[in-house]
């Protein structure tokens, strides 16, 4: 017999208010998370997204990106060595749209790549975010440094870096807008060990994230941010499951008494958790997806599978072991003392 | 013949840095098919002796031989298949589980039990024991729609539904109006005689005593008086 099922059926009330809370506090949890990764995101998506590699800077540029410089004889043999590899220049600046408005970009330059679209000059790739400021395909951008006019090729989807829109340029484009003749550091895709190079410092791009201004900071912040409310949501979690089971003390202790073993009991609790669990979160799951559906571009939001299942996996977790908790001192109880408490 | 025997049984609680004995060596049999009343001031140790016959609460001292096996000596999980198995309970309140019909309380005490039955006789047995009781026409009811009565007639077909070779009654009829609890009185003597089921219980109810085989009066954790009826 399913006592489990039998019990949430009779007091449906009593568990829609329990799912009602476990559902809100997951929503919680993953909006902020969602929240949290697009924030993140949107500092770095430019570098997240590359495939796993490593990076090369010159060493005497102290790990900030802006000040290496590769040179030229290098750069070539590395290319050569192995096609992939990418030269790579980034720099915050402006451009101004048709309307004459001026709107922050980071401009980006790189070798030929399959990473990264072509660019020919006087040609530009923005980031989709500034299709809502009214950039359209065919709309000419100018930057006063540029002696020519920048023609929007195209847009990519989610490329930002250090929270500006990524403005994809040639490379001839970006030398005379920064007066500049090398990039500033090579990136090789491939999960296989760094190379040394002489005068070079190698980085993964875990490491090489951490040279971006402010993103450490902003990271920790956001991580601490996040475990909080994993583990105070997770924390609620257990102690809801243990008080839910804890309340029936009573009723266990009878059941005990009439000869239920105990270890049916735990699957009793552990149903019910499982039950309440997951339809709570099937439910946040699908409110945080509706609403990364609905949010505004301009906020930021990413919410992935991986870290929907991780959550939920710490959840379900949690959940367990509330249930386990209380499961155990239910496992000490004496039928004699329910009995002894009166009708239930 | 003896199905169940307590042997110089001792019971002590201890509360703080008091000792108290609540039970001094109580000796007793039971003998198959026979009702046996514990009656007694209130303190005097019945409820501390049904308990622990019934595999409840363990002793401190003695012995308590079911079926020629030692459950003193027994741990929980052995205790547990008897008291699931060979064992029915009926106490001062029903203690119906609330969240299960009247059919369903008793199906699982026949699941409990591992009664042996495929599922339409399960059923077959479920009716014919609630018709045994008087509540067929309330097998789909909730514990909480049912009367005081009902409810203790309900926990006696629960207590009974497996046939077991034993029934601990503890005042069953307590709670209950002299009405209601003549009625259950009479269920329970017919039901154990019908059935062949030994029978311990604790009552202060004078007309529960005019059916018992043997009535067995304890003072102070001892037995004082044993009367065996002439009937």
């Amino acid at each position: 017999m399913n006592l489990a099922w039998k019990e949430m059926k009779r007091n449906k009330v009593r568990f829609l208010i329990l799912g009602s809370i476990i559902f809100l506090i997951s929503l919680l949890t993953f909006i902020i998370s969602g929240l949290a990764n697009g924030l993140s995101q949107d500092n770095a998506s430019l570098i997240n997204d590359l495939p796993e590699g490593h990076f090369y800077m010159s060493k005497d540029a102290n790990q900030t990106y802006n000040l290496s410089q590769i040179e030229p004889d290098i750069q070539e043999s590395l290319i050569t060595k192995q096609s992939d590899t990418i030269a790579l220049a980034i720099q915050m600046g402006f451009v101004h749209d048709p309307h004459n408005k001026q709107q922050s970009v980071a401009f980006v330059a790189a070798t030929d790549s399959p990473i990264f679209d072509e660019v020919e000059a006087g040609e530009v790739i923005l980031d989709s975010s500034m299709k809502e400021k009214g950039l359209k395909i065919g709309d000419i951008v100018t930057n006063t440094q540029l002696s020519g006019d920048l023609v929007v090729k195209g847009f990519v989807k989610h490329k930002k870096f250090s929270h500006a829109p990524v403005a994809l340029i040639n490379i001839e484009d970006y030398k005379e807008m920064y007066r500049v003749d090398k990039m500033q550091f090579i990136f090789i895709p491939g999960e296989q060990s760094s190379e040394k190079f002489n005068g070079y410092e190698s980085f993964s791009k875990r490491e090489f994230l951490q040279t971006i201004p402010s993103y450490n900071a902003e990271q920790m912040s956001l991580n601490m941010i996040v475990w909080f409310l994993v583990i105070i949501s997770g924390m609620l979690f257990a102690i809801f499951f243990y008080m839910m089971n804890v309340q029936k003390i009573g009723l266990y202790g009878i059941l005990k008494a009439i000869g239920l073993k105990t270890s049916k009991l735990f699957n009793m609790m552990w149903t019910q958790m499982m039950l309440i669990t997951s339809s709570s979160l099937v439910c946040s799951i699908a409110a945080s997806q509706l609403f990364n559906e609905i949010a505004p571009v301009e906020m930021p939001f990413r919410l992935t599978m991986s870290t929907t299942i991780q959550l939920s996996l710490v959840f379900f977790f949690i959940g367990f072991i509330g249930a386990t908790l209380s499961g155990i001192q239910i496992k000490k109880i004496q039928p004699l003392q329910a009995i002894q408490q009166g009708e239930i | 013949m003896s199905l169940f025997s307590i042997n110089q049984i001792r019971k002590t609680f201890t509360n703080g840095e008091v000792e108290e004995e609540i039970l001094k060596g109580i000796t007793l049999t039971l003998k198959e098919g026979e009702i046996i009343a514990l009656v007694g001031a209130s303190g005097s140790g019945k409820s501390t002796l049904l308990t622990i016959a019934a595999g409840l609460q363990s002793v401190t001292d003695g012995q308590i031989i079911f079926e020629g096996k030692n459950m003193s000596a027994m741990n929980q999980e052995e205790i547990r298949k008897i008291r699931a198995s060979q064992f029915g309970f009926v106490f001062q309140f029903s203690h119906l589980v609330p969240f299960l019909t009247v059919e369903e309380q008793l199906q699982l005490m026949l699941d409990v039990s591992e009664y042996q039955l495929k599922k339409d006789e399960q059923k077959k047995e479920v009716n014919r024991m609630l018709e045994l009781v008087g509540m067929n026409h309330r097998k789909n009811a909730y514990p909480s729609s049912l009367s005081g009565g009902e409810k203790q007639r309900v926990a006696i077909a629960r207590a009974l539904i497996h046939q077991p070779k034993v029934l601990f009654a503890d005042e069953p009829t307590a709670s209950l109006d002299s009405k209601r609890s003549k009625e259950v009185i009479l269920l329970i003597r017919q039901l154990t005689k019908d059935l062949n089921i030994t029978t311990l219980m604790v009552t202060h109810d004078k007309e529960m005593l005019a059916f018992a085989d043997t009535i067995v009066k304890m003072s102070d954790g001892v037995i004082v008086h044993k009367k065996e009826s002439i009937k």
